[in-house]
């Protein structure tokens, strides 16, 4: 059997600032090469908590457990060395960076992925065929990061990026949020099209609509930091069309801070 | 340190300036600088302006002035114009030189300008005759030694004239002090520009103070950029007196270890319908400091006038230290806009986390967001190719600063 891309074993994540709040409560997640695992739940289930500690964030400390990437144990590595090793997270709400172009960015975040310098006419080249490939204008890549981008152009600036780093494992942190259904289906066509069959893709999302352009192989349910329930891409459609109170409800699942709420 | 004491008295620098063969009307005028400069006592950390930069301790008279300093200029002035030595230009542009040296800043209004006033070997004058435009910048380079030099550089832009100025500082690790004094006076419909590139080392305390009286529809746009010296202070006012008229003043600095730098800015608005823009943007690294006092004045006369000042300053270490002080007075109810901002912080996490997510380490995000950072200022100059070269020091200082 081929190596995982991305194994997470027992994992637990607290607030770095807060240590006391447990987001995170023991997960183990497999993700082999050419796998598209969606990862769903209500607000509040630390989805975008287990992404971001996968990419690294220093927001998080993993209390327990371990990530495993590509056979390497990453937990103590810094989210830049991991970036270099092929992780890519694409954010739920990209930063703006002004003053500071796509272009700039991109062509810095390829040197440090190769780790070696990427001539002006090579990096054009990759950076044109990227954006062809996304059908996307070479305005964007002109202007500063993120910076006064709608909804929709944040996303597909952060797919651009993906298209250019070619990362063995992107984590799409809500990437169909704020997105009308024309800007969904553009963003899920530029993810298809990067998709290739040595990597695995992380999507993490409240609703199943995304799941409808990228079909995933697995679909795991968070709810309160643990997965709950696992399953194939029937899960998605049946939360399509249930929502997930009735799954978690045949679970015998009640929310701890409802019981909390009532009992006061 | 009895030689130097006597070189700064009323006596001597009468006696030098004679020796120098200076025309009676200067000869008066040093007289009356040194008189200033010793009668003056050291600014007090009591004055607003020196509320950050306390040199009650920094004795002036200990510095012996270097006697051998000459400021180098490169550069062709338009036809009928001058860009050359100030001792030169007293023979052959004396009425110029008369008219204009002092009448921007006084020889008696404080210690270091006094200093400068009594003790300027040699300096510049760059003086652009009416309707003329030079055609390339004139570029002045003041390399520093050790013990005290004051540069001074005259400018004059008649009307409708347009020049533009380079000046670059340096000096060596040696204990050097600078007293600098810079005159910009712009005539009516002028275009004066002027950027400062300051890389002194690491023994160098500068006070400098540029005054720029600025007449009906005249620009003058004011560039500095702080990456060295030990104590750089650099006081600019933008005297807007004639209607219609512009002015910006623009700054960035990279601190490091102990470095100090303190910008004061003045921007008084008197003529109808003037307007200045003041943006000073500093990243700080090590236990270096930055100070920002900058004052708005708008008065009565100063109809339909707008100004806004802007100083931000980012902490790149926990030991950096910043303090801004931004200033208005607005003393007609019939401004246009009048705005002020000032912010110090430390480096947005947000930011550092999403570059570092794509691959750069903390100093290579670091060196990436400061140049982001300073983006706004940076290309407001107006110097192509200067630009680049600066961009490049700059994230070179970057490179090696101290973030812990």
């Amino acid at each position: 059997m081929t190596q995982p891309i991305l194994e997470l074993r027992g994992l637990k994540v607290s607030i770095a600032e807060k240590p006391d709040i447990h987001i995170v409560k023991g997960i183990d997640l497999t993700i082999r090469p050419g796998e598209i695992h969606a990862l769903m739940g209500p607000n509040g289930s630390g989805k975008s908590t287990l992404a971001s500690t996968i990419a690294g964030s220093p927001m998080y400390v993993v209390d327990e457990g371990q990530i495993i990437y590509q056979g390497t144990d990453i937990t103590a590595m810094s989210a830049d060395e991991r970036a270099r090793k092929g992780i890519f997270l694409s954010f739920q709400y990209p930063t703006p960076i002004p003053g500071v172009t796509m272009v700039n960015l991109m062509r810095e975040s390829l040197k440090a992925r190769r780790g070696a310098e990427v001539p002006a006419r090579e990096f054009l080249a990759e950076l044109r065929a990227t954006l062809n490939k996304l059908k996307m204008s070479e305005d964007m890549a002109r202007r500063y990061v993120n910076d006064g981008f709608s909804g929709g152009e944040k996303k597909r600036a952060e797919i651009l990026q993906m298209g250019l780093l070619k990362p063995d494992l992107a984590i799409l942190d809500e990437t169909d949020s704020g997105l009308d259904v024309d800007a969904l289906r553009t963003v899920s066509e530029g993810v298809n099209a990067l998709r290739r069959p040595d990597m695995g893709i992380l999507i993490i999302t409240h609703y199943e609509r995304i799941l409808n352009y990228i079909e995933p192989d697995f679909v795991h349910i968070l709810f309160e930091g643990r997965i709950v329930k696992s399953g194939g891409f029937d899960l998605a459609k049946r939360i399509e069309h249930e929502g997930y109170d009735p799954i978690l409800k045949e679970l015998g699942i009640t929310s701890t801070k409802v019981a909390e709420g009532a009992a006061r | 340190m009895a030689t130097s004491t006597a070189t700064y008295s009323e006596t001597a620098a009468s006696e030098a300036a004679r020796g120098r063969g200076e025309p009676a009307w200067l000869v008066d005028a040093r007289a009356e600088a040194a008189r200033a400069f010793v009668a003056t006592s050291m600014p007090s950390p009591a004055l607003r302006p020196w509320k950050y930069t306390d040199v009650t301790a920094l004795d002036v008279e200990s510095f012996t002035p270097d006697a051998a300093f000459t400021p180098r200029v490169t550069g062709t002035a338009a036809a009928g114009g001058f860009a050359g030595s100030l001792v030169a230009a007293l023979a052959s542009h004396g009425e110029v030189v008369r008219e204009h040296l002092g009448s921007v800043v006084p020889g008696t209004e404080g210690k270091f300008t006094a200093a400068n006033a009594a003790q300027w070997r040699e300096g510049v004058l760059v003086h652009a005759p009416r309707g003329q435009a030079f055609a390339a910048p004139v570029t002045v380079t003041v390399e520093g030694r050790e013990g005290a030099i004051f540069p001074r550089i005259l400018v004059v832009a008649e009307p409708a004239s347009e020049v533009s100025i380079i000046l670059r500082t340096s000096s060596p690790a040696a204990a050097l002090l600078v007293a600098g004094v810079i005159e910009v006076v712009a005539q009516a419909d002028s275009r004066v520009r002027l950027l400062i590139d300051t890389r002194w080392g690491a023994d160098t305390r500068e006070f400098t103070t540029l005054r720029a009286k600025i007449g009906r529809g005249a620009d003058v746009q004011v560039g500095s950029i702080v990456l060295g010296g030990h104590i750089v202070k650099q006081t600019v006012e933008a005297l807007m007196e004639g209607e219609g008229s512009t002015s910006t003043i623009r700054g960035v600095a990279v601190g490091d270890t102990e470095q100090h730098f303190d910008f004061v800015t003045l921007q008084e608005l008197i003529g109808k319908k003037s307007s200045s823009e003041v943006e000073i943007k500093t990243a700080l690294a090590g236990a270096s400091r930055s100070v920002y006092y900058g004052v708005t004045r708008v008065e009565p006369t100063a109809i339909g006038a707008s100004a806004n000042q802007e100083n931000r300053n980012l902490l790149l270490s926990p030991r950096a230290k910043a303090d801004a002080d931004p200033v208005l007075e607005i003393l007609t109810n019939e401004v246009i806009r009048c705005g002020h901002g000032a912010t110090v912080g430390p480096v947005d996490q947000d930011a550092l986390f999403y570059l570092r997510s794509r691959g750069l380490d903390m100093r290579q995000s670091l060196v990436l967001l400061v140049t982001g950072f300073f983006q706004s200022v940076i290309s407001g100059l107006d110097a192509p190719g200067l630009v680049e070269e600066l961009e490049s020091a700059l994230r070179e200082k970057l490179a090696t600063a101290e973030l812990e």
